[in-house]
């Protein structure tokens, strides 16, 4: 229990900043980015690579690229820049002036063209079986510990982490920065006539959720000591999608909570319960509930449980239309 | 000081595909000086107006900001050196409430920095305060200080062309340009938007007004540019253009 427990929380954390991530880029940069999934898992395979030790050669078991044993917490580290540069890279094509549904139809696809590259080319990542065996970090530092001590110890470690990245947001959000954003997302054009620079403010949020999306498959990966094709199928975007719609778009608060209720109890939960039906068949229903959930939230609730907070203006000290005290 | 033309447009010509939506067309703008562009539909007043916010590129020609050529400039860098404009479509910011659509513009590029709005600072929160107070007196201005919360969303189509032009004043520009501001405009607030274009102009700034209900146009503007497939038919007074017999062919040919 205690280790099913630890488990879901260290899940809650990594997902809540891939959420915070999407928030960013969709909730107040407005991009529809339909490949959130491949920037996690550009973190995780880089938080992998460089922690697993150089590739031996033709016999080994897997094979991959930049193989490399840095210590902790440098992995991490370039887990969060890998994903933030191919936010760059992705970005620089599909952040152009042009209809929202075509960026996201782009960025879909890159996702898609992503996967089947990684499954394919086998010595690039070890294809669809994926890099097993990535050591888990501070593992000698900390090998006095039990097991589930361990567990404890990581999701704590993953809630600093996201208490960090949540301090972040919180401060972009609230900034002038922020707000120039949601400017952008509101009306490009009308935004660059008060002197924004729409392509340049979408490419920050861009990069930055790219970062905060790498970091936590660099926290994933290193929790789960492994990683494949299988764990960033483009369902998981629109679960993250779903998750945020339905706690609130540009709320950090609604966005946590709608990832508990979508991610956590909705998607995680249901693996620790009893096999009911054939194989697969929770599997198909969570998915088909996934997407009914969202059409849901958007029929009933579009603003999510827990709306965007409206700015309330504080009128300066003489008050509105008592004109000059001179 | 010499007070040359703080708009000075050259022999510009804006092309779709093969259509020239805009040929060879100058004029020049002074300070204090409202402008009417008017002709029949198709004449090109919204492709100039384009060429002029850099919204749209001009194939050949010049347009001058004070002196400087800013026929390359994106519309982002035109706006910092002082062009503001309007759009025909409504464009407020609708998921920003009344106060922040003109506080975000009253900031404009200083606010958009994204390490300079993490760092705070003296200085910074000395530029919000400023703006901030700038901000309200514009609403009180204009009597919308009770709106502030609203948002862009909650505002009528009278309301939003208002937030829209007081977003433009926010700027402080040299030069504004108003595409039809009294499309879908309650009868009472057109009459607050002619006085208020009065207003603008008494206050330095230099304003062209697409506008198709010549009424309006007759009122607020001292001098109007009459278009038509492209060109410039005449440059005159409302008065004078009116009795002209290009005009007159252009509005009924």
């Amino acid at each position: 229990m205690s280790f099913y427990a630890s488990t879901l929380i260290v899940y809650f954390f990594v997902d809540v900043l891939l959420a915070w991530a999407l928030n960013l880029q969709f909730g107040w940069g407005g991009i529809p980015n339909f490949a959130l999934i491949m920037f996690q898992a550009a973190g995780a395979y880089a938080a992998a690579v460089v922690s697993l030790g150089p590739d031996t050669g033709v016999n080994s078991f897997q094979r991959y690229v930049f193989g490399a044993s840095l210590p902790f917490p440098l992995p991490l580290v370039i887990a969060a820049l890998t994903g933030g540069l191919l936010a760059a890279v992705a970005g620089s094509f599909s952040l152009r002036r042009m209809r929202r549904d075509y960026q996201a139809a782009i960025l879909l696809i890159v996702s898609l063209i992503a996967i089947q590259v990684v499954s394919n080319a086998v010595g690039l990542l070890n294809g669809s079986n994926g890099l097993t065996g990535v050591p888990r970090p501070l593992s000698g530092l900390l090998s006095g510990l039990t097991y589930d001590g361990y567990q404890w110890v990581y999701a704590a470690w993953a809630g600093a982490i996201a208490l960090a990245v949540y301090l972040l947001v919180a401060r972009l959000g609230r900034s002038t920065w922020g707000r120039a954003l949601r400017a952008v997302r509101d009306d490009e054009d009308a935004a660059a006539t008060i002197g924004l620079n729409p392509l340049g403010l979408r490419m920050q949020a861009f990069v930055l959720g790219g970062v905060i999306a790498g970091l936590s498959g660099g926290l994933l990966v290193e929790f789960l000591a492994a990683w494949s094709p299988a764990a960033w199928g483009y369902a998981e975007t629109f679960a993250v999608f779903t998750a945020i719609i339905l706690g609130g778009v540009g709320n950090i608060w609604g966005v946590a909570l709608g990832t508990l209720l979508v991610q956590v109890i909705f998607l995680q939960v249901p693996t620790f319960l009893p096999q009911v039906g054939y194989t697969g068949l929770i599997d198909a229903l969570q998915w088909v509930l996934i997407g009914t959930l969202w059409l849901v939230c958007l029929a009933i609730r579009p603003r999510g449980l827990i709306p965007a907070r409206r700015y309330h203006a504080v009128p300066p000290a003489p008050g509105p239309g008592t004109g000059n005290p001179r | 000081m010499s007070p040359g033309p703080v708009l000075d447009v050259r022999n510009v010509s804006v092309r779709f595909g093969g259509v020239a939506a805009v040929r060879d067309v100058s004029l020049q703008l002074r300070d204090r000086e409202v402008v009417g562009l008017i002709g029949p539909n198709g004449a090109g007043k919204s492709s100039l107006l384009g060429a002029l916010g850099g919204q749209i590129a001009v194939a050949s020609g010049q347009v001058l900001l004070g002196g400087q050529d800013i026929t390359a400039a994106p519309p982002y860098r035109r706006a910092r050196l002082g062009v503001a404009r309007t759009f025909q479509h409504t464009s407020t910011f609708d998921g920003l409430t009344v106060y922040e659509n003109l506080l975000v513009s009253a900031l404009g590029a200083q606010g958009s920095g994204l390490r300079g709005s993490l760092a705070g600072g003296r200085a910074r929160r000395q530029r919000l305060a400023v703006a901030a107070e700038a901000t309200w007196s514009r609403l009180r201005e204009f009597e919308l200080a009770d709106m502030a919360d609203r948002y862009g969303a909650e505002l009528s189509g009278g309301q939003r062309r208002l937030v829209e032009i007081m977003r433009c004043l926010m700027r402080s520009p040299r030069v504004l340009l108003l595409d039809e501001p009294m499309v879908g405009v309650a009868p009472h607030l057109v009459q607050r938007i002619q006085a208020d274009c009065a207003r603008i102009r008494d206050s330095g700034v230099a304003v062209i007004i697409v506008e198709h209900a010549l009424e309006v146009v007759e009122a607020v503007c001292d001098r109007v540019v009459v278009m038509a497939s492209g060109q410039v038919v005449a440059q005159a007074s409302y008065a004078e253009a009116m009795s002209s017999g290009a005009v007159r062919e252009a509005y009924f040919a």
